[in-house]
């Protein structure tokens, strides 16, 4: 809703304030008149006709040369200060908004259509199914520079055949091994099974080969890749939601995994993230799957780790969901032209990038900067996320996250088989797909 | 004290103003500064098609011109403003929630149709064959802009808008030398302009224009290119159909899918915002969701509702009792902390617990582990999970419930009690015959209001435990300890294509009818406790 609109409706309603606080002390006035027909108020307004409407921004509010961004606080300070630096050489002045990152996603929806909302946006590349079924964001055209960025990132932010986003940094899990209790990480998911039953041996118990966190399938994905499962099947055109793979051969292979790690008793139900990390960081647990955001906990609780690529199934090694994040024009922006030269002028150039890596240290999508990454941490995270897959941002995908969760749940706490659940979960979400 | 009664019998020069025909005229004045305000609003809402909220802006701005000008309404005069936020604070979003329900308002339809046409036209293409060039622009003293465009193979172009393309070779004709690029450094009568001179004109007047001669015009593609791009949607009023220029194609509004849809079936993004009559409660009564575990969902929301309120109340009354005895030393010290738990968020108190007992870490847990050797399964076993909950949910309201019992124990006249013991009354006796159900008759409406709040309670039962642990077999997701809203919450926000605001609505209308239902029964039952009290 326009803001113009708020406060009119509170100046409204204060004017009403006043009128009823200068109203006059009581004067008897008992000549009532013949019932004084109240006007019927249900008119409707008369629809105007189909003319686009103009959108309720007024050229002269914002110089042309000023471009909001909304970004979320992790990155707002770095646009505001080094973008701004470089977009100042153009005569561009570059108002950053600091939202949520979550909120971004949300109030564009909102404030976009009502012509209040931001020219750039930082986001992932998984909102682009929600984004551009409501029409939010607008086509980026890269002018030949797409040999620039990382493949996988330019392919996370083209939806429909149109590329919608300036990729800046992917984000993957990778598999962290603690060397104190394992030498070399184990290669196989079947090594993984194996190196529990050494570990419990020796340690009565007390120490186990790997856990995850039973309520979030996010991280058990490359468990499933390397079995050769997969969520929706992937085609040249992108993720097909007519097919849901948790029930593929694949998958159901990894879930008969999952449900013999639990009847070994090598897997515990009711793993949330704080125990998953405590567990890793207490050595109770060799291996876990985990991103870059746990890097600090762990370096901070002094643990021995190497990060590694996740381990092998049939079909060879597990591949994780990639997330990017990037920069996107909104479809209401008086000014798109203006925003994607900022985008490929100002933000695609190695001294910005540079400077994304350093205020906020995560793979870049960037070539120039990706190759030059100097921590080994983060280049292990690229060297685990090369084959990664991009996140669906089909808007389907909102019907997977539930089903699959309770699939696991449900296996790794034993209350079904590994394939009754994921049968079940698969049906679940082509249920909700059909809305039938 | 003397003037303050002067003051109420309007003899003051304020009084005596306020009744003149100056202020009169200004109070005219200032319901005229109103309406004119709200006008515009009424302009702007209509403009942006906005219909609710205007309708419900018309409401209050009517009623408010009535109340002002009709003697006969002067009372309603000082409650105007209440009544104007009444109506737009909480009767318009109800009647908008009624309304959204009735309409297809969701992901993929969140424009209004004028503005999805717009969105969709933006869309361009190159056609086949269609040329792209590099381009500058030049600007003449009359503030005209041409454009040079240097194509693929190197040759240099004059563009002028409704002009053939030139082909221009470097000194001749007013042009000067062409520089590394291709572009002429001078043109004659033109100033060539900089990157600074463009980008503050770039979307305002250099994107619009069209350079060369229709149909092959070239437009601006990007700061560095220009191509012959065409609009890829055309929308045809006589059709109400968006044209595919590319493929031909030609998209049918449907005003039933609020989509542009064609023959073949496709639907191009984004759709825009329909009413769709009773679509969406058909689509709840036909949905899987209420084939599978419906009943055993709607069974626990009732059992957890009113376990909550009976656990609650029995705790609460209990301490009330027991701390409303004045032979307890340090009553008000404990009094206060026990109402401690009262002044926590909810969400907060909930994840505090969550953490308590967590299987692997949590104190609860590690310790009857301990103690016992056992610990139940409070995030994975049915049974153990609703009673979790429960405990939770008792902690969060017992205080509350303490509260007004011990308000409502100092209204219970002490002489019946005396009368009781004269006639030789034990203390259950005492309790069951004259506490319990003169309590009822002051604190029966708040067990009813505390019942309906816990039958929507979505906070407690999701930051628990999202409504897990998860019943196999369903066909869809559901769990042991979800309660109706957070079932249904997850079918319209968390299934198909992402949020469905106007199923969330219809499922939020027929809870509200359920819940109202049982709410007028538990009133009338509460009646029976009235006649009790009037008899005492």
């Amino acid at each position: 809703m326009n803001k113009k609109i708020w406060s009119l409706i509170s100046l409204l309603l204060v004017g009403m304030l006043l009128l009823a606080a200068c109203a006059p002390a009581a004067t008897p006035t008992p000549e009532a008149t013949e019932e004084p027909t109240q006007p019927v108020v249900t008119e409707e307004p008369t629809p105007v006709p189909e003319e686009p409407t103009p959108e309720p921004v007024e050229p002269t509010e914002v110089p042309m040369t000023e471009l909001v961004v909304w970004a979320d606080e992790l990155r707002a300070p770095i646009i505001e200060s080094l973008g701004n630096e470089f977009a100042q050489e153009f005569g561009i002045t570059l108002t950053v908004q600091q939202l949520g990152f979550g909120d971004i996603r949300d109030q564009l929806a909102i404030a976009g259509p009502a012509g209040e909302g931001p020219d750039i946006i930082i986001g992932a590349h998984d909102w682009l199914g929600q984004l551009t079924a409501n029409g939010l964001v607008a086509p980026i055209d890269m002018g030949g520079r797409e040999s620039e960025f990382l493949e996988a990132a330019l392919t996370a932010f083209t939806y429909d055949g149109e590329l919608y986003g300036v990729p800046y940094a992917t984000e993957n899990i990778a598999f962290f091994c603690n060397p104190d209790i394992v030498e070399t990480p184990p290669a196989t998911w079947a090594d993984v099974t194996a190196l529990a039953e050494t570990l419990e041996a020796e340690s009565g118990g007390a120490v186990t080969a790997w856990s995850i966190q039973t309520n979030d399938p996010y991280h058990s994905f490359p468990l499933f890749t390397a079995n050769g499962g997969y969520v929706f099947g992937l085609t040249e055109e992108g993720y097909d939601p007519t097919d849901v793979g948790l029930d593929s051969p694949g998958a159901l292979e990894t879930a008969k995994w999952l449900e013999d790690m639990a009847v070994a008793g090598h897997l515990k139900p009711d793993v949330d993230y704080d125990v998953l990390h405590t567990q890793f960081e207490s050595g109770a647990v060799a291996c876990i799957g985990t991103g870059p955001w746990a890097l600090e906990r762990i370096r901070t609780s002094g643990v021995n780790y190497t990060i590694n690529p996740f381990p092998a199934g049939s079909a060879g090694p597990g591949k994780p969901f990639l997330g990017v994040q990037g920069f996107m024009v909104s479809a209401f922006s008086e000014n798109q032209l203006l925003a994607q030269t900022v985008l490929m002028e100002v933000f695609a150039t190695s001294e910005f990038m540079t400077g994304m890596y350093e205020a906020d240290p995560r793979p870049a999508a960037y070539l120039p900067v990706r190759e030059a990454i100097d921590d080994p941490d983060l280049a292990s995270f690229a060297v685990a996320g090369a084959d990664g897959l991009p996140m669906p941002a089909i808007p389907e995908m909102s019907s997977v996250w539930e089903a699959w969760t309770n699939a696991l749940v449900l296996t790794i706490s034993q209350q079904q088989s590994g394939e009754e659940a994921f049968m079940t979960a698969a049906e679940q979400i082509r249920t909700l797909i059909s809305g039938q | 004290m003397a003037s303050n009664i002067r003051e109420a019998g309007g003899g003051t020069p304020l009084a005596s103003f306020l009744n003149s025909l100056p202020s009169y005229l200004l109070r005219l004045l200032g319901l005229a500064v109103v309406d004119g305000l709200a006008i515009w609003l009424l302009y702007l809402l209509i403009r942006d098609q906005v219909w609710p909220l205007a309708a419900a802006v018309a409401v209050v701005t009517l009623l408010v011109n009535a109340v002002n000008l009709t003697d006969r309404l002067y009372p309603l005069r000082w409650m105007s403003p209440a009544l104007a936020i009444i109506i737009l604070m909480v009767l318009y979003p109800i009647l908008f929630t009624v309304y959204t329900a009735f309409t297809n308002y969701s992901d993929g339809h969140l424009l209004t149709k004028a503005q999805a046409i717009r969105r969709i036209g933006q869309d361009r293409f190159l056609p086949e064959g269609g040329l792209t060039y590099r381009w500058a622009g030049y600007r003449s003293e009359t503030n005209e802009i041409i454009l040079a465009l240097v194509g693929s193979e190197g040759q240099t172009f004059l563009a002028v808008p409704g002009e053939p393309l030139q082909e221009i070779t470097p000194e001749s004709d007013g042009i000067g030398a062409f520089d590394a690029d291709g572009f002429p450094e001078t043109i004659e009568g033109y100033t060539r302009l900089q990157m600074r001179d463009i980008l503050p004109i770039l979307d305002s007047q250099l994107a619009p224009l069209e350079f060369g001669e229709l149909p092959d015009t070239v437009k601006i593609k990007s700061i560095r290119e220009a191509a012959q791009l065409q609009p890829r949607y055309v929308y045809d009023e006589e059709l109400d159909a968006m044209v595919d220029q590319m493929a031909g194609e030609i998209y049918y509004a449907d005003e039933s899918q609020g989509s542009f849809i064609s023959e073949s079936g496709r639907v191009l993004s984004p759709g825009y915002q329909v009413t769709v009559g009773l679509r969406n409660f058909q689509r709840l009564a036909t949905s899987p969701a209420l084939r599978g575990p419906f009943v055993q969902v709607f069974g626990w929301t009732i059992a957890f509702a009113f376990l909550s309120v009976a656990t609650t109340f029995a705790l609460g009354l209990f301490l009330a009792l027991v701390f409303n005895d004045p032979l307890i030393r340090g009553r008000k010290v404990i009094r206060t902390l026990l109402i401690l738990p009262y002044t926590i968020p909810g969400v907060l108190g909930v994840l505090i617990w969550r953490g308590m007992l967590n299987q692997h870490l949590g104190v609860i847990t590690t310790n009857m582990v301990n103690l016992f050797g056992w610990a139940p399964g409070w995030f994975t076993d049915p049974l153990w999970s609703k009673a979790g909950i429960l405990l939770v949910n008792l902690w969060l309201g017992f205080p509350y419930m303490m509260l007004i019992c011990m308000g409502a124990l100092q209204s219970i006249p002490s002489d019946i009690y005396e009368a009781a013991e004269v006639d030789g009354a034990s203390i259950w006796q005492r309790f069951w015959g004259i506490t319990l159900p003169l309590l009822l008759v002051s604190v029966g409406p708040l067990l009813v209001a505390s019942f309906t709040f816990n039958f929507n309670n979505f906070t407690v039962i999701y930051a628990y435990n999202e409504g897990r642990p998860p019943i196999p077999g369903t066909p869809t997701p559901a769990g042991y300890t979800d309660i109706l809203i957070s079932y249904t919450f997850r079918l319209a926000f968390e299934g198909g294509r992402g949020s469905d605001y106007g199923y969330a609505a219809a499922i939020t209308f027929v809870i509200f009818l359920i819940v109202a239902t049982i709410t007028l029964f538990q009133y009338r039952f509460m009646g029976q406790w009235e006649e009790i009290s009037e008899n005492v």
